[in-house]
């Protein structure tokens, strides 16, 4: 049996394949890789080499991840199961692996095209992020698009839709000494103490940086720097739109909703308007307050 | 639309309290919408909760005369709005 342990935002993940073929990963996620962990693991994916023609059946479909371009993943609900169908982004019609992931979101069978260089790769992207995905339904946490930056003291985040800077906003952080977590995809987590902001494997190496969180900006660019805070339900809406999550399970939606509803009774959430220049720093320094735990 | 109506739509949504607001997210074809999510003040998410598929729109509009110490025809007006603002989001 071939096995490797994940640590990614405090979830262990454990891969195992009982194939011939090498179990590897995605380069990003080599600095995430554990040794010698001996408890129980938060999910195990159990690799798979091929797929076999049954499970290319089509039936319950629930959520389709698609653009007008191309199908990027479709999940089916099974009896006891759900079934995830991930398209190869290259060659659009083909079928690069399938998913099963039982109902207790603890297991996961993941079916992978063979190819000729006898290596399985069961985190090949998308589905590394759709497992984070459903890590942070099964647990408290939430998967978002944001920069998130930590200055020693406190740890921010900025989101908004694509476009709006948030890779701007953390590079101009990082120009006054702020630790760049990531600049596209944050899980949140809540533990005893407060909030902790994670990075993620990305396509691009970097080592695992976890940061508390003491305040959150849904930002946008303006012709001068504003500041507004946004309290109660608007501030749980605005943060839910920027959430990454795949909406057909009620129960998933009220877990964001849960989740970010306490999240906004602790965290200060504010609307900025930003300058893209060193301005914005202490301009939230000023205006802002950074709840700390 | 009257009030049975608008009670048997309420499952097309999602909803949560935070504090004494609400947070609605709209469910087309089993599937939430996230980039349309709504908020419902104090007295919209009063409404929400006494739209229970039992009381008429005379029951809420007295509910409201009573909770929030407004007079009835602001209360009217309150249920009319919201009335309004659910078609406008339903349509």
């Amino acid at each position: 049996m071939n096995t490797q342990y994940l640590s990614i935002a405090g979830f262990v993940i454990k891969l195992q394949s009982e194939s011939s073929a090498e179990l590897t990963l995605e380069e990003g996620y080599s600095p995430f890789i554990i040794s010698d962990y001996t408890d129980k693991p938060d999910v195990i994916i159990n690799a798979i080499n091929g797929i076999p023609n049954y499970l290319l059946e089509k039936n319950n479909l629930l959520f389709e991840a698609k653009n007008e371009e191309q199908n990027f993943f479709s999940i089916y609900r099974q009896d006891t199961s759900y079934k995830i169908i991930i398209f190869d982004q290259k060659n659009i019609n083909e079928v690069q692996q399938i998913a099963i992931l039982n109902n207790e979101l603890t297991e996961w069978k993941v079916y992978c095209k063979e190819d000729y260089t006898n290596k399985i790769t069961p985190l090949l992207y998308p589905l590394g992020p759709i497992v984070m995905y459903y890590l942070t339904v099964k647990f408290d946490a939430i998967m978002l698009h944001a920069s998130g930056v930590f200055d020693n003291e406190t740890g921010r985040i900025f989101s908004g839709f694509s476009g709006v800077g948030k890779s701007t906003m953390s590079a101009i952080w990082q120009k006054t000494g702020s630790k760049i977590i990531n600049d596209d995809r944050l899980i949140i987590r809540k533990n005893n103490k407060g909030y902790t902001m994670h990075n993620t494997p990305m396509f691009y190496v970097d080592i695992p940086k976890v940061a508390p969180l003491n305040s959150i900006y849904l930002i946008h660019h303006s012709a001068e720097n504003t500041i507004k805070k946004l309290n109660g339900a608007l501030a749980v809406s605005r943060i839910m739109a920027h959430c990454i999550q795949h909406g057909y399970n009620n129960n998933f939606i009220q877990h964001h909703l849960e989740f970010l509803s306490h999240l906004c009774n602790n965290i200060s959430v504010y609307d900025v308007g930003f300058k893209p220049d060193i301005s914005i720093v202490n301009f939230i320094k000023e205006h802002a307050t950074a709840i700390h735990f | 639309m009257n009030i049975d109506e608008l009670f048997k739509r309420k499952s097309l949504f999602a909803f949560r309290n935070v504090g004494n607001e609400k947070v609605l997210v709209p469910i087309k074809n089993n599937i939430a919408n996230m980039t349309e999510i709504f908020t419902l003040n104090e007295v919209g998410s009063f409404i929400w909760d006494k739209i229970d598929g039992g009381n008429s729109e005379d029951d809420i509009v007295l509910a409201i005369t009573n909770e929030f110490d407004i007079d009835e025809l602001t209360a009217k007006k309150d249920l009319s709005d919201f009335i309004e603002k659910f078609e406008k989001i339903i349509s």
